[in-house]
């Protein structure tokens, strides 16, 4: 029997202890595993939120919010001079408005709902959405109401300089009012062809109607004015930069803000669950440590006779370490089979948990207002809409974004496995090491003498 | 054959130094079995710790077959417990969770010996003290005192040792088993022509020694 052998047995000595031991053990690395695997499943969530933050910038009217107004439009000259800031690679603009049913012909494709009547104040009928924009086809309306970016289903778009009267409505409109693609309907007393039907994969967002730019500027009589932009920089990292110089640029006229900065924001809990966990898997790591080397200092000192016989008749130091060492790691092994199955099972609860606690569960539901845009919840109707499952890059977005921060997948890898185990291994070893250097330089003679 | 040449140990205390083994000579012929008496604290386990290279000395040579001893680093001081010398301690110091033949194995695996070779020796060894098969697979708290020691000299004498350092063996044993343990233990000398030296404050068992020798403050003289 090699002293390996005889330290796996060893650990089976005293039957209460050794539960005790691999009981805290495994708590211990239960936490550790927890801890790591929630920080996992932070970081991807973190680095995910980040890859798809985009390098926008929204522009809108000072106090603007959306269709409950506020504020006064922008001049459309001063955002396109935008376009000569170092860094600006494209400009998107846009002007929102409202058809009421006496000056459209087009009926809303959701229906009012109970809701909508409380919201509207009883005889309320939903009103069409136009978006003006010279930019057509980007998430103009999908992103607002809970889709993606727009896709023409039939027949086309127009151009980013047309001021003709033509609109692409959304597929419900479109089959609510029976319009097809050269149809005509009226809007500010003026006959609209729909030269196209487009899609952006919600109920809401496909209740809109998107024509250029100019044509709505010139039908509304608000020529030469905007009610919101959206800027597109080169890089992710000059965001900050021209965000700063936008607001320098525009003054007390605009709300300037970027997704970077509202993610950054919206990341700010997940961060701190990131350095909770981190804290917590060093502090169970040290814990798990600490626990092993007094089990082990408990253990040495206790068999130091025990050591001192083995040196008598012929062992030598190693072979009594690799014996010690041999009995740490079997606790550790004993405490990692239980630690991981349920530092696994605990981990996705434990990650929740602490995305909670952190406050990364705000904001809720409706809609965010991400710069100009539609406020939120206003739309009536009785039907619900499912979240996007991403970071919208339109100027407008769902709360539901801070709610998919929430939605952490915590996955259990081989690479993490198999790092916690060399760790658990790697802290066994030092503990042992250290508890048996404590007593095996002892003089035999002087423990058989004491005894 | 072992040769012993004014050997010292003083150990340090708060009280002052205390010399306990002072300027001992003496040497043994192979077979030979001697017997050290004295009163407790008088020196006689410090003696037999730097026989056994338990401690060191602060002085003097320790020779077995003219190889010397005394200046053995930590290393060869382990070989040498591992292939020249057998303990047998006063109480028993078997490891609790082996079984008496696993305890007798441990030396052959400390001296080296092939895995398949050590079960065989160990219960070739069992055999030769008396202990039976169907006691050898028994950890020590099965066995009795007397059987207990057994294995302990079973354990001593498994590696063919040229020299069988003794302390108090009979000291926690009745008289009839002390007397079997003696037998057995001047049996291992004659037969395989080992040194066996038995620290004893029992009269009775040192005059079952080839030689007595006594040993008062350190200080050790031949008694006829």
């Amino acid at each position: 029997m090699g002293s390996i052998k005889r330290g796996v047995r060893n650990t089976f000595r005293n039957t209460i202890r050794t539960v005790a031991v691999v009981t805290i053990l495994a708590v211990a690395i239960a936490l550790s595993i927890s801890m790591l695997i929630a920080r996992g499943a932070v970081s991807a969530k973190i680095a995910s939120v980040r890859d798809s933050t985009g390098t926008t910038i929204t522009v809108s009217p000072k106090g603007f919010f959306g269709f409950q107004g506020g504020g006064s439009p922008l001049s459309a000259s001063t955002v396109t001079s935008l376009l000569s800031l170092p860094h600006v690679a494209a400009l998107q603009e846009t002007l929102n408005q409202e058809l009421s049913s006496a000056n459209t012909s087009l009926i809303a494709a959701t229906p009012t709902g109970q809701l909508g009547q409380q919201f509207g104040g009883g005889a309320f009928t939903r009103p069409i959405r136009v978006v003006g924009t010279n930019s057509p086809g980007t998430a103009l309306v999908g992103g607002a109401f809970g889709g993606g970016t727009e896709k023409i289903v039939t027949g086309t778009s127009f151009s980013s300089t047309s001021d003709a009267d033509v609109a692409i409505l959304g597929t419900n409109l479109a089959s609510a009012n029976q319009l097809v693609v050269g149809s005509t309907f009226t809007a500010w007393s003026t006959n609209v062809t729909v030269i196209g039907i487009y899609s952006a994969g919600s109920t809401f967002a496909d209740n809109n109607v998107v024509m250029p730019l100019t044509t709505v500027q010139r039908l509304s009589n608000q020529a030469g004015e905007i009610t919101g932009a959206t800027v597109t920089v080169d890089t992710l990292s000059h965001v900050a930069a021209t965000t700063t110089l936008i607001s320098q640029k525009l003054g007390s006229a605009a709300d300037v803000t970027s997704t970077a900065q509202a993610t950054q924001s919206s990341l700010a809990p997940l961060d701190s669950v990131q350095t909770i966990s981190t804290y917590t898997l060093v502090g169970a790591v040290v814990g798990a440590g600490i626990i092993l080397l007094l089990s082990m200092l408990m253990i040495v000192r206790e068999r130091r006779r025990e050591i001192g016989v083995l040196k008598a008749i012929g062992a030598s130091t190693g072979s009594i370490i690799r014996q010690f060492i041999a009995e740490s790691t079997t606790f550790t092994v004993l405490g990692s089979v239980v630690g991981v199955g349920v530092g696994v099972l605990l981990s996705s609860p434990i990650a929740s948990a602490l995305v909670s606690a952190s406050g990364g569960s705000s904001p809720g539901g409706g809609f965010v207002r991400r710069g100009g845009g539609f406020p939120g919840g206003f739309a009536g109707g009785g039907n619900g809409f499912t979240p996007p499952g991403g970071v919208p890059t339109g100027p407008f977005r769902f709360g539901g974004f801070g709610r998919t921060l929430t939605q952490l997948h915590t996955s259990v890898g081989w690479g993490t496995l198999s790092a916690a185990f060399a760790i658990a291994i790697l802290v066994a070893v030092v503990g042992a090491s250290v508890a048996v250097a404590s007593v095996v330089r002892v003089r035999p003679a002087e423990v058989l003498r004491s005894e | 054959m072992l040769t012993v040449t004014s050997l010292n140990k003083t150990f340090r205390t708060p009280a002052g130094d205390v010399a306990a083994v002072s300027d001992v000579s003496f040497s043994t012929k192979p077979g030979e079995m001697i017997a050290i008496v004295g009163a407790s604290g008088s020196g006689k386990s410090t003696l037999l710790s730097l026989l056994g290279l338990l401690e060191t000395p602060d002085k003097g040579s320790i020779k077995v077959d003219d190889v010397e001893l005394a200046g053995l680093d930590a290393k060869g001081r382990t070989a040498y417990r591992a292939r020249k010398v057998g303990f047998v301690f006063q109480q028993f110091n078997l490891i609790p969770n082996l079984s008496a033949l696993e305890n007798v194995m441990l030396p052959l695996e400390f001296a080296r010996w092939s895995v398949s070779d050590r079960e065989i020796r160990a219960r070739e060894v069992l055999n030769t003290v008396g202990l039976g098969d169907d006691k050898v697979l028994r950890r020590p708290a099965r066995l009795s005192g007397g059987e207990q020691q057994r294995v302990a000299i079973a354990r001593a004498l498994v590696t063919d040792p040229e020299l069988i350092l003794a302390d108090e063996p009979t000291g926690n044993l009745d008289r009839k088993t002390g007397e079997r343990i003696i037998a057995l233990l001047r049996e291992a000398a004659g037969q395989e022509k080992r040194t066996v030296v038995v620290v004893t404050h029992d009269e009775k068992i040192a005059k079952a020694a080839d030689r007595r020798l006594e040993i008062e403050d350190g200080v050790l003289r031949e008694i006829a």
